[in-house]
């Protein structure tokens, strides 16, 4: 955790914090419900659903990591995999999005696996 | 930009729709086949879903993926003097949004008082930016620094 005086050092802008997650957030949720029509559409029962839904959220995060951060994060000279410039911890972009997703995609894959099971 | 963003989602969003249809209409013609036929067919459905469906579905699944994550927004350094570095070389074009509007929650620049400083003009830097602005029919922003 950063401490006050590193705070004082290198302040954080809160308003970009807020757009940087809401960003994500919006993105996250609008393919998890995807994800869960596809997965009802498939057929995808108990553990496969899950899987899947796993797998390609975090394809959607490593997308989102190659076609937003990277560019210009490894052009300031960051490492590869740093996240630093846009956000306050790894953990908000690889692995937040899969729990603010979950319920989506579970409704929308019960949904539409009912509705195309006939 | 944005159409490309938008064209792409919706192709994946016609293609996923087209997979649905598809999977609908083959279960039904299943069970109807299974209604009408004096044989007992197996309970499991789920397995005999057409390969060419199957594969309609992850494609389009994939496309969507492709077309949402581009359509985002771009992202805004959290560093405080990286963002006032990007305020204060793109001003307000840094921060448009998709609709090209300025976006509600851009502050400006955060230096503006330190430019108005009086021991500090350029006065002749700031007439000919004003000749400028008024040459260029006052689109834009307007201001004077």
């Amino acid at each position: 955790m950063p401490t006050e005086k590193e705070f004082q050092i290198a302040p954080i802008v809160q308003e970009s914090v807020m757009h940087n997650s809401k960003a994500l957030y919006n993105l996250q949720s609008v393919t998890a419900s995807l994800f869960g029509v596809s997965a009802g559409i498939l057929g995808l029962e108990s553990y496969n659903g899950f899987l899947f839904y796993v797998v390609f959220t975090m394809l959607t995060s490593v997308l989102f990591y190659a076609l937003h951060v990277a560019p210009t994060s490894i052009a300031s000279g960051k490492g590869a995999l740093d996240t630093s410039r846009y956000f306050r911890g790894p953990y908000e972009l690889w692995t937040g999005g899969l729990f603010n997703g979950l319920a989506g995609f579970i409704l929308t894959w019960t949904l539409f696996y009912g509705l195309v099971r006939a | 930009m944005t159409w490309i963003s938008n064209s792409v989602t919706l192709f994946g969003v016609v293609l996923l729709a087209h997979a649905c249809y598809s999977a609908q209409e083959h279960s039904a013609l299943q069970s109807f086949r299974a209604a009408t036929s004096t044989l007992t067919s197996s309970a499991a459905v789920s397995a005999s879903l057409p390969v060419d469906i199957t594969i309609e579905t992850v494609v389009a699944t994939l496309v969507l993926c492709v077309g949402l994550v581009v359509g985002s927004p771009p992202l805004r350094p959290i560093q405080w003097r990286v963002w006032a570095g990007k305020v204060e070389r793109e001003g307000e074009e840094g921060f448009k949004g998709s609709d090209g509007e300025v976006n509600k929650d851009y502050l400006g620049n955060p230096f503006k008082a330190l430019e108005s400083r009086p021991g500090f003009i350029d006065i002749r830097k700031q007439r000919k930016d004003f000749a400028e602005w008024v040459k260029n029919g006052s689109d834009g922003s307007g201001a004077k620094n």
